[in-house]
């Protein structure tokens, strides 16, 4: 009795999710199908995504460097932290959720702040009689935001796969034979794809799309697409255009997530 | 291999921390720059706790936050319940219904929120201002909803559904057997669930800044346009006490949480129970708490009486009251102390165009310059004023009347005019180069020069280098236009508006193109700059007037507001500090000596002659300009 009763529970919440999440999704599909100037329907917006698809290949060529940047740089650091002692575990836990509680716009800006020419590293760098570098606004200071912002991202699900590693296994493993490099390729790496699926994507996603940092970090030819959607809507008075470049991301993501999905099986990790 | 690893992850932190530390250090600056330190001083702190407005946005941003997580909290296990006890089909659909605002980007889903508050307002309610604190909150609610089932649903999976059928056999109803058996075991899920949301929802940017509308806006949102803007350092002091704040938040929880582990370890069952009370208790308090502040926060909010007047207007456009000038806003809510200015502002035309015609606000008074009034009229944006309400009307000088924009002086009344020239810094820049526009396209400057960031702008600057006509409507000539900018692309260092001040004034840019009054302040601010008026080849003389749009819900305190900013007196001393040209001659009086003698606000007649104004560009011509300005900007 009860059982069916509760079930009904449900139903404000799947109404509330149709319309303000699928609904939505059919309005920008409306807006990518119409004209901005007439509001009649159009091919004229998709048409037009030509244009930009180099813009499209180079965000998904930093955020994939940018992924690949944070799980190199992260799995050590994942690795470390599972493998020391409860407490130290939950402090550095905490030190690595804590940046991202923190103001990201902030702390973007605080990246300005070094990096640009006549930033805190160059000061210092000319202090010391060594000639200025030229940082900000080249592709690299991009990726270094896209890396700063999103590593806790890489780090967290890394982490909450690693601890689970029953050591029973690497005991197992170096009883039979293997050396230390064996141990890490054949037992622990494996047994860590998940995380690395989970934390590549959780990478992925907020830096294919972002605009705020390509904004402050990059130049005028590191444009992103998501810089491209927000110009659309805020200057460039064509939200339909903007609409149907929105549809691109959306697909784009979805696509990725769901080959990662496919390669990761159905584990599903939640941070 | 530890020790390797240990090194990367003491040098991994040192990463994550180097910026907040560049952040924390900032608020103690006596300067104004990030990247040098002056000298050590509090003084930040308490410029902090006497900024109201800043306060006020973190006040929303807790609000906020805090509803849209507590809300989504109470929403989301309640339906988790349920979820939990539906086919395992449809249970699985629903989840995929979950992870879409999960795995959707954020812009994907702010853009999605804000067409769909517009469509539904414009469409189906007919209500104006679609955009405000109610949509953000569904916004926010929205994201929060799929944290919260997401760590919910585990805990509910992982427990023995026969012990609710115990509780229920042993006479419980099933809302007792909710409270008694199932509460308490996924409480832990539920704790988690609601701080995420509420970390989630008090950083969220990226969806906030789509749905805000010009009402009601959160911190972060407002952040964003300090970053154009030379940045306050009160901001770094309130970054460094919510750093403070949330670490040791952080770090009690984290001990408490340890010492629990431990005690539940030595003495299981008795503590277990005593320490769920806790949490129990806990939980009741900060759910009492956070409905008391909201409630309050929303009843103070609306019992306000008073007349709110949004007015939107440019950056740096306004007296503010910093460096001795008169605080227009304060002195206009002290003689008219029923009305309350909400102020906010924009980077260019087509900005604030973008945002009106994008709908879902209001907006009582917006200043545009003179084409883009003559835009706004042909579209029908804009609202006859009533000039019995605008007496002062009278001191605007008669060459300001009856312009091409607005002919029959119906719609707007100006606000201030001047001339677009290059600002260029001495130092760096050799005085032989300064020959005209020219100087912008210079390779010896590459990744010094700064460009507008709007395509009218932009495009005269290419169209008096070329010699054709600013007003031109010949699509060849355009694309021709485009084509130099494109030219020009490699040598810029970025496309801005107000943030020409920060870079021209710590010599991050050498050159930029920009309005009179703005280099006259900058160039107070860094003496090695410079003004340069490319008289032989033209430039754009531009007025900026105060206009009442037809999405304003307060037309009469509007022009008021217009009335009292053409008030000599108040005149003179908005521009003293704005330093733009006044088009009232009796305001003079009240501007300083070297303002009104200055060339550069206030040119010879002969050189004015050179001066060419935008005017009206037919719609198709002006959306095909936007459009190749994007190109530009995007290819």
């Amino acid at each position: 009795m009860k059982k069916n009763n509760s079930v009904l529970l449900s139903t404000p919440y799947i109404l509330w999710m149709i319309v303000f999440t699928l609904i939505p999704l059919g309005v920008v599909g409306y807006y990518a199908l119409t004209d901005p100037a007439t509001g009649e329907f159009t091919w004229g917006n998709l048409m037009n995504l030509k244009m930009y698809l180099p813009v499209l290949w180079q965000s998904i060529l930093y955020s994939l460097v940018s992924a690949c940047i944070c799980l190199l740089l992260g799995y050590p650091v994942a690795y470390y932290i599972a493998h020391t002692g409860p407490v130290a575990q939950k402090l550095l836990y905490m030190l690595v959720m804590l940046p991202m509680c923190m103001s990201f716009l902030l702390r973007t800006l605080a990246w300005v702040g070094l990096l640009q020419d006549t930033g805190i590293i160059n000061n210092l760098l000319s202090a010391l009689g060594l000639p200025r570098l030229q940082m900000i606004r080249t592709p690299g200071a991009v990726i270094l935001g896209m890396v700063y912002n999103y590593l806790p991202y890489m780090i967290l699900p890394l982490y909450s796969t690693i601890v689970k590693i029953d050591g029973r296994l690497i005991e197992a493993a170096e009883d039979l034979g293997c050396n230390s490099v064996q141990v890490f390729s054949k037992v622990i790496l494996p047994l860590s794809v998940p995380g690395i699926l989970s934390g590549m994507t959780m990478v992925f996603v907020p830096a294919v799309s972002t605009f705020y940092i390509s904004q402050k970090l990059g130049g005028t030819d590191t444009v992103l697409i998501g810089d491209v959607i927000e110009r659309q809507f805020k200057q460039g008075n064509n939200p339909n255009l903007g609409a149907a470049l929105s549809l691109v991301l959306m697909l784009l993501v979805f696509v990725c997530t769901g080959i990662m999905n496919r390669f990761g099986g159905d584990e599903e990790v939640i941070v | 291999m530890k020790k390797t690893n240990k090194f990367l992850t003491i040098l991994m932190f040192m990463f994550l921390y180097l910026p907040m530390a560049v952040l924390i250090v900032a608020s103690f600056n006596t300067g104004k720059d990030i990247t040098d330190f002056e000298g050590f001083t509090l003084q930040q702190y308490v410029r902090l706790f006497q900024d109201d407005t800043l306060l006020g946005l973190l006040g929303n941003s807790l609000l906020v936050s805090i509803l849209a997580s507590f809300i989504a909290t109470v929403f989301g296990t309640l339906s988790a319940v349920g979820i939990n006890n539906l086919r395992p089909r449809m249970r699985s659909l629903v989840m995929s219904l979950t992870n879409i605002p999960m795995t959707n980007p954020d812009i994907v889903t702010g853009v999605s929120l804000s067409l769909l508050f517009v469509f539904l307002g414009s469409n189906l309610l007919g209500h104006k201002e679609s955009l405000n604190f109610w949509t953000l909150l569904i916004a926010h609610v929205t994201f929060n909803l799929p944290y919260v089932i997401l760590n919910v649903m585990p805990k509910l999976r992982q427990m023995d559904s026969s012990l609710t059928d115990a509780a229920m056999d042993l006479g419980c109803t099933p809302v007792q057997a909710f409270f008694k058996v199932i509460l308490p075991e996924i409480m832990p899920g539920i704790l988690a669930g609601a701080i995420m949301a509420f970390t989630m929802s008090l950083d969220d940017f990226v969806i906030s800044y789509f749905v805000t509308g010009t009402g009601f806006i959160t911190l972060p949102v407002e952040i964003y346009s300090y970053t154009k803007k030379p940045i306050q350092p009160k901001v770094y002091a309130m970054f460094t006490l919510l750093f403070g704040l949330i670490f040791i938040l952080m770090l009690t929880m984290n001990l408490l949480q340890l010492r629990a582990d431990k005690r539940k370890t030595e003495n299981r069952a008795k503590t277990e129970s005593k320490q769920m009370k806790l949490i129990k208790r806990a939980v009741a308090f900060a759910c009492v708490a956070a409905l008391l502040i909201g409630g309050g926060c929303l009843i103070f909010s609306t019992r306000q009486e008073s007349i709110t007047l949004n007015v939107y207007n440019w950056g740096q456009y306004i007296a503010d009251g910093s460096d001795e000038s008169l605080d227009i806003i304060a002195a206009f809510e002290e003689r008219y102390p029923h009305i309350k200015v909400n102020y906010s502002t924009y980077d260019s035309n087509e900005m604030m165009y973008s945002k009106l015609s994008n709908g879902g606000i209001t907006v009582d008074v917006v200043i545009p310059s003179d084409y883009m009034i003559a835009r706004m009229i042909n579209e029908g944006m804009l609202l006859e004023l009533n000039f019995d309400n605008i007496p002062n009307y009278s001191y605007i000088d008669e060459n300001f009347k009856g312009t091409a924009y607005d002919p029959d002086n119906k719609y707007s009344v100006p606000y201030t005019w001047g001339t677009v020239g290059i600002l260029y810094n001495t130092k760096h820049v050799d005085e032989a180069d300064v020959t005209g526009w020219e100087l912008l396209w210079n390779e010896k400057y590459a990744g010094k020069i700064l460009m507008f960031d709007n395509s009218r702008d932009a495009f005269g600057i290419a169209q008096f280098l070329l010699g054709y006509d600013i007003n031109t409507t010949d699509k060849e000539q355009l694309q021709l236009c485009a084509d130099k900018l494109y030219e020009q692309k490699p040598v810029v260092q970025q496309y801005v508006m107000d943030q020409v001040f920060n870079s021209m004034e710590n010599e991050e840019a050498w050159i930029a193109p920009y309005y009179a009054g703005d280099c006259m302040v900058m160039m107070e601010n860094n003496p090695d700059l410079a003004f340069y008026l490319p008289e032989n080849q033209g430039f754009n003389l531009f007025i900026d007037a105060m206009c009442i749009p037809t999405c304003c819900h307060e037309k009469e305190a509007a022009e008021l507001f217009i009335n009292f900013l053409c008030d000599p007196e108040i005149s003179g001393a908005n521009m003293d500090w704005v330093c733009y040209s006044t088009p009232i001659s009796a305001a003079k009086e009240y501007l300083s000596e070297d303002v009104v003698n200055d060339p550069v606000a206030y040119p010879d007649e002969e050189i004015l002659k050179n001066g060419v104004s935008f005017a009206f560009l037919p719609e198709d011509i002006s959306r095909y300009v936007e459009g190749l300005f994007m190109e530009v900007r995007n290819k």
